[in-house]
């Protein structure tokens, strides 16, 4: 019963259609049915007096004195008779196409949306491949499952009935005759194509291996010639060509030996139904115009008996997409059950014994966090790789939930803000970030739709980019992300912190967002920047303790927990982490003062 | 994972060069191109002489009552049976055997030709460009050549020799059957053209919605944070909607195709069925030729649909013969004389035993560089390094660090001027030689798919365990590969990506290690790694750069400060050089660039606070 519905659930709005396009599917089954008889009749009948087949409409419409006259009403009668099944069959094909592009439609808006809106745990945990695999061929399999497919097994199936009902209605022995091998045709073309999924499985992976060594190596060019490893790489593609080839010549060998055989199997039941036909016929059970529509009718039996089997064969395939597809589509949607609370962000913010735990690890990755933010005042938040300053922001902006403790913006519960409107006021500029793509312009202004010109460049120029743009060929106009010019490290970072400067957001969050701009720059940027922070609070990850060091309150995290708190001379005087990390960064400045008398490290500070 | 934008390409001429030098590819091909050619003429014969035997049937036992001639029915039936299943084998083995040696051998050779081209030709092509290439160009090219091919000469020769049979019974049937062929001709072509086209949209259209797939869930997190759900889902509904408009349309235009030519068809039948009808009447044919002629109407437009198919994929091949051509045919700006690979060998087999050991001393005399058209890098520069030296590069973005780097490693040669290795024109020598005794540590390291082990291994293919752990504990990279489940058999995942960016620094560093090169080239190797790291490297640097030439580059200027000499390059010139205390002492750029970097961005910005 679910299957049903799997299989239904996407046809929703379009049932109308389908329908519409199956009654003029079947009509036409029974119409091509029809074409051999026009033959028999004018043999049989016109010709030579005997029994028509005709369906008696046709026979009275054909019927005249002499035959000339009957021989060229049977013409004029097929080409109407052909121009009617022309309009109808191209009608159904426009039907279909209709319902099967707006089905396809359907389900790739509705993954999009849902990809947007599924949880950042879930998309921290995905696999990019994949889901586009899912997106893109789970849904072609569907749609040409739904478009092609299952029309065809009813065009078949159809044809196949409406034309044992024509031989039956001419001769009942003949059509049992020619019944007979058409089973084993089925049968044989219903497990090759089972069977042979299995190699076509092992020819897509050995494909994807030679994709990905192919990627791999092209990415990593600079590499393969610095280490001299161009053979290595040469020999390692011929592999995997080499055994993608071999699979696909396995593949051949079986289809070479499916098509030929089946071939044979197919003119053996010709053979046969042209051999009782012909006893048949020197018995006088059997006209020559029958004799003739027998051997088309053979042809609407066997050909798709083998089409049939192949179809139900390959049939495993819809399930196993559509099963990837509703994987995505019936996970949860974060917005759901969301509050519409928008209160005006000012910009404090309090952490209350906030503590966070992924389902399904042992150990929290923060504990018991309290800190509270003034509007304008800046934080840093100092700490190793995987001591949990990422997940610290990840809670601020809900993109995941804090099970224990309690975060408040101006004294409101982070889990009482709708989540769009507290990301909209929050700003976080990524160590990595993503750039879309579009022109540079559209996407320093991608939160601002409506930013004038002057805003763009006002943005670019603090984050010291509009410079670097200016060398570009096309300037602002260049593309960048997937598709475009590729930029440095650096360069993606300040595109992040102009297209934030668009905008002014009470909370901006540089998550290590300088790390790739060299110092000079870096320090052009804060300049910059100063003016900007007047009376936003801003939050500075980072594990440079210079980067720190100015912030007006300084978090040391170590392993989930605050370890320690307050300014950097107050952190200097305690002795704890962030003396020892003052000590190591400042080890600089230690050989310098070894090596330098002359000047001491006061005068650097 | 192929979803590279498919390029637009317009119809174009036939172009003679593309295909002469396509022949050339197939050329060790031929035999199964023969065969299957054979195999396709014989099985067109076979199905023009079914129909003959069934009138046969018709008019030598059936209307005489001839029943003694039943068995020459049924020994050519199954004759022939037999012959079409033989061929039909035949046919498929050989038509695949072609598309699969002909891709397989496109693959290598393009594959090879990468591998000889320089990293200019890696700036100006996009690796999606590359990709596409390699993978849909090649296959459709090796598709369409091999099947294609051989399909042409079943359709002609079936066409060809039912329209001889046609005449050679019955001249004025076969005339009038043959007169719809014109509209025939005329519609196929005016069809196909308009699919392809409306085809070619729907493509285009795809790759922007797989595009945007992508998009969407690489860049889900920003567009979380960013808030643009709903901007971004109204321009993919965009995209969607085109696409289900060009894909209606393109499914009119199909939808109509085989309608159109069913009727011309027909109209052929309606002839044959009157003026044939007439002579049957008259006793001029049999009726089994009146059926004869209806069977080979229908029978003769299979192979029209499929002409004006084949020319049309013909058109792509092409296409994509001149793409993936322009890849092979691609020339590599840098490349090693004849003499000097004769001497040390190429690339790919290097003739180890004529190498000199390389010891490290690196000279530049007056080199001038530019990078393609652009401005000059670098305009007479000299410098001079003993073997062994370790240099640090300082200066801005663009100051040409990375211009000298890249020329010491001869991913680019310089535009005028020498570099010197041990003295000797590094171009009398092959590119092997250098590479091969060449350690390299790139800003944002590139790791192979595989395992930890097998990455580092990549330096050195021969080392033991012992030594891969060895070299990963150096950089200090061992204790957190031993906190995986599977140690040093950890799969790194594509691209690396199972790993950060500091662990993928590390293991790229023990890679260049393992090598034991003489020249060593940190390129900001050290920026993603985080303090404590980063002091564990500039210990293990120090220890492993003994004994070496090596050339670091870092925008952190406190991981340079024991190199034996620091050049500050400003424009491509060196404008000052020295150890760091010579530098600290001048007080000049470096010595600004040094305090400010401690100082400056600390204290500046809580003054103005």
């Amino acid at each position: 019963m679910s299957r049903i519905h799997q299989f239904f659930k996407w046809m929703h709005g379009n049932k109308r259609y389908y329908a519409i396009a199956i009654v003029l599917l079947i009509s036409l089954q029974y119409f091509r049915t029809l074409t051999p008889l026009f033959i028999q009749h004018v043999i049989d009948a016109v010709l030579k007096g005997e029994e028509s087949s005709f369906p008696q409409v046709l026979q009275n419409l054909v019927a005249a004195d002499t035959v000339g006259k009957q021989l060229m009403l049977v013409g004029i009668a097929y080409v109407l008779f052909q121009l009617m099944r022309v309009i109808i069959m191209f009608g159904r094909r426009i039907i279909n196409a209709f319902f099967t592009e707006r089905i396809a439609y359907n389900m790739r808006n509705t993954l999009y949306k849902k990809l947007q809106d599924l949880s950042f745990t879930y998309h921290s945990h995905a696999e990019t491949g994949d889901l586009i695999q899912r997106c893109t061929t789970d849904v072609e399999t569907y749609r040409v499952f739904v478009g092609e497919q299952l029309i065809e097994i009813m065009r078949l199936v159809f044809l196949i009935g409406f034309s044992v009902y024509q031989m039956s209605r001419m001769n009942v022995t003949m059509t049992l005759v020619s019944l007979v091998i058409t089973p084993i045709i089925f049968s044989a073309a219903l497990v090759y194509f089972i069977f042979v999924k299995k190699v076509f499985k092992r020819v897509e992976e050995t494909e994807g291996t030679m994709t990905t060594t192919l990627q791999e190596s092209v990415t990593g060019i600079r590499v393969v010639k610095a280490f001299a490893k161009e053979k290595v790489e040469i020999e390692k593609f011929d592999r995997h060509s080499q055994a993608y080839m071999k699979e696909n010549i396995h593949l051949l060998k079986l289809m070479a030996f499916f098509w030929s055989g089946t071939d044979f199997i197919i003119f053996i039941q010709y053979c046969l139904t042209a051999s009782v036909g012909i006893f048949l016929a020197y018995d006088g059970q059997l006209n020559s115009g029958e004799y003739i529509a027998f051997l088309s009718y053979v042809g609407m039996i066997v050909w798709p008996m083998r089409q049939l089997g192949r179809i139900v064969g390959d049939f495993g395939k819809t399930i196993v997409a559509l099963d990837r597809i509703d994987e995505i589509v019936l996970k949860e949607n974060e917005h759901d059950n969301d509050t519409m609370n928008e209160p005006t962000i000012k910009g404090n913010v309090k952490f209350e014994h906030v503590g966070f735990q992924f389902e399904d690890d042992t150990k929290p990755l923060l504990k018991d966090i309290s800190f509270e933010v003034e509007q304008g005042e800046s934080i840093a938040v100092i700490g190793r790789t995987g001591s949990g300053k990422s997940t610290l922001i990840n809670l601020m902006v809900r993109l995941l939930e804090n099970q224990e403790g309690s975060i408040k913006f101006d004294g409101i519960d982070i889990k009482e803000i709708n989540k769009k409107h507290l990301r909209k006021n929050i700003g976080i500029i990524m160590q990595e970030p993503f750039l879309y793509s579009r022109s540079l312009y559209d996407n320093i202004g991608i939160i601002k739709k409506d930013a004038k010109q002057d805003e763009i460049y006002k943005a670019a120029s603090i984050a010291s980019l509009h410079d670097d743009i200016q060398q570009f060929e096309e300037g602002y106009k260049t593309l960048v992300g997937e598709r475009g010019v590729t930029l440095s490290g650096g360069q993606k970072q300040r595109v992040a912190i102009a297209r934030m400067l668009i905008d002014n957001k009470p909370i901006l969050i540089f998550d290590d967002s300088l790390s790739a701009v060299d110092s000079e720059t870096d320090i052009q940027i804060r300049r910059a920047l100063n003016d900007y922070w007047k009376n936003t609070t801003v939050f500075i990850i980072t594990h440079r303790i210079t980067t720190a060091m100015e912030a007006d309150k300084i978090i040391v995290l170590d392993e989930g927990k605050i370890a320690e708190m307050g300014t950097h001379q107050s952190l200097l005087a305690k002795q704890g982490i962030y003396a020892q990390l003052w000590d190591i960064q400042s080890n600089v400045e230690y050989d310098f003062k070894n090596v330098k008398k002359g000047v001491s490290a006061n005068e650097l500070l | 994972m192929s979803y590279f934008e498919e390029e637009e390409y317009k119809e174009t001429k036939f172009d003679f060069d593309v295909w002469k030098k396509i022949f050339g590819h197939m050329a060790p091909f031929k035999k199964h191109i023969y065969i299957g050619m054979l195999a396709a003429v014989v099985l067109a014969g076979v199905d023009i002489i079914y129909p003959l035997i069934n009138r046969y049937a018709i008019d030598e036992i059936i209307e005489t009552g001839a029943i003694e001639n039943y068995p020459t029915f049924l020994g050519f039936y199954i004759v022939f049976i037999t012959i079409q299943a033989v061929m039909v084998f035949t046919f498929i083995w050989n038509a695949g055997q072609v598309q699969q040696k002909l891709s397989y051998s496109l693959r290598k050779k393009a594959f090879k030709r990468l591998h000889e081209l320089p990293f200019s030709y890696y700036d100006r092509t996009p690796v999606g460009w590359i990709m596409a290439r390699m993978t849909s160009d090649s296959r459709n090219l090796a598709d369409i050549l091999s099947w294609s091919l051989i399909d042409l000469s079943w359709g002609l020769l079936m066409m060809i020799g039912i329209a001889v049979v046609m005449f050679i019974i019955n001249f004025k049937l076969a005339l009038i059957s043959l007169s719809v062929l014109p509209l025939l001709i005329i519609a196929s072509v005016y069809f196909r053209r308009k699919i392809l086209k409306a085809y070619r949209k729907i493509r285009k259209e795809n790759s922007k919605i797989t595009g945007a797939f992508n998009e969407g869930i690489t860049g889900a997190k920003t567009t979380k944070t960013l808030v643009l759900e709903e901007e971004n889902f109204n321009d993919f509904d965009r995209m969607t909607s085109r696409m289900k408009k060009h894909s209606i349309r393109a499914a009119m235009f199909a939808g109509l195709y085989f309608p159109t030519i069913l009727l011309i068809s027909s109209i052929a039948i309606a002839l044959v069925i009157y003026y044939g009808g007439s002579e049957v009447a008259i006793g001029v044919i049999s009726a089994a030729t009146l059926y004869l002629f209806t069977n080979y109407i229908m029978q003769f437009f299979e192979p029209v649909m499929q002409l004006a198919n084949i020319l049309a994929r013909f058109q792509q091949a092409q296409a994509s013969a001149e793409r993936l051509l322009s890849l092979i045919e691609q020339e590599p700006e840098i490349y090693d004389t004849k003499e000097v690979i004769e001497k040390y060998g190429d690339a790919i087999d290097f003739k180890k035993e004529n190498w000199e050991p390389l010891h490290g001393k690196v000279e530049f005399k007056d080199v001038t560089f530019k990078y393609n058209k652009g401005e000059k890098v670098l305009d007479k520069f000299n410098l001079e390094v003993e073997a062994g030296e370790s240099i640090a590069l300082v200066g801005q973005t663009g100051a040409g660090k990375s211009t000298i780097v890249n020329l010491i490693c001869r991913f680019y040669e310089p535009t005028e001027g020498k570099i010197l290795i041990d003295g000797k024109d590094y171009k009398e020598r092959s590119i092997g030689w250098l590479h091969d005794n060449l350690g390299y540590v790139l800003q944002s390291p590139h790791l192979f798919s595989g395992t930890i082990r097998e990455n580092i291994r990549y330096g050195k293919p021969d080392a033991t365990d012992e030594e891969v752990e060895e070299a990963a504990k150096m950089v200090e990279a061992h204790d957190f590969i031993v906190t995986f489940d599977d140690g040093y058999d950890t799969q790194v995942g594509e691209s690396g990506a199972r790993l950060s960016v500091g662990q993928k620094q590390l293991i790229s560093f023990a890679r260049a290690l393992i090598a034991d090169p003489r020249i060593l080239i940190l390129d900001e190797a050290t920026s993603s790694v985080d303090t404590n790291t980063e002091r564990s490297i500039q210990h293990a640097i120090d220890v492993v750069l003994k004994g070496r030439t090596s050339f670091v580059i870092a925008h952190r200027l406190s991981t340079i400060t024991s190199s034996n000499r620091i050049l500050v390059l400003e424009h491509g010139q060196v404008i000052e050089s020295g150890t760091h205390q010579d530098l600290i002492d001048q007080r000049g750029k470096y010595y600004d660039l040094y305090t400010n970097q401690f100082k400056t961005e600390s204290i500046e910005l809580s003054k103005s606070k």
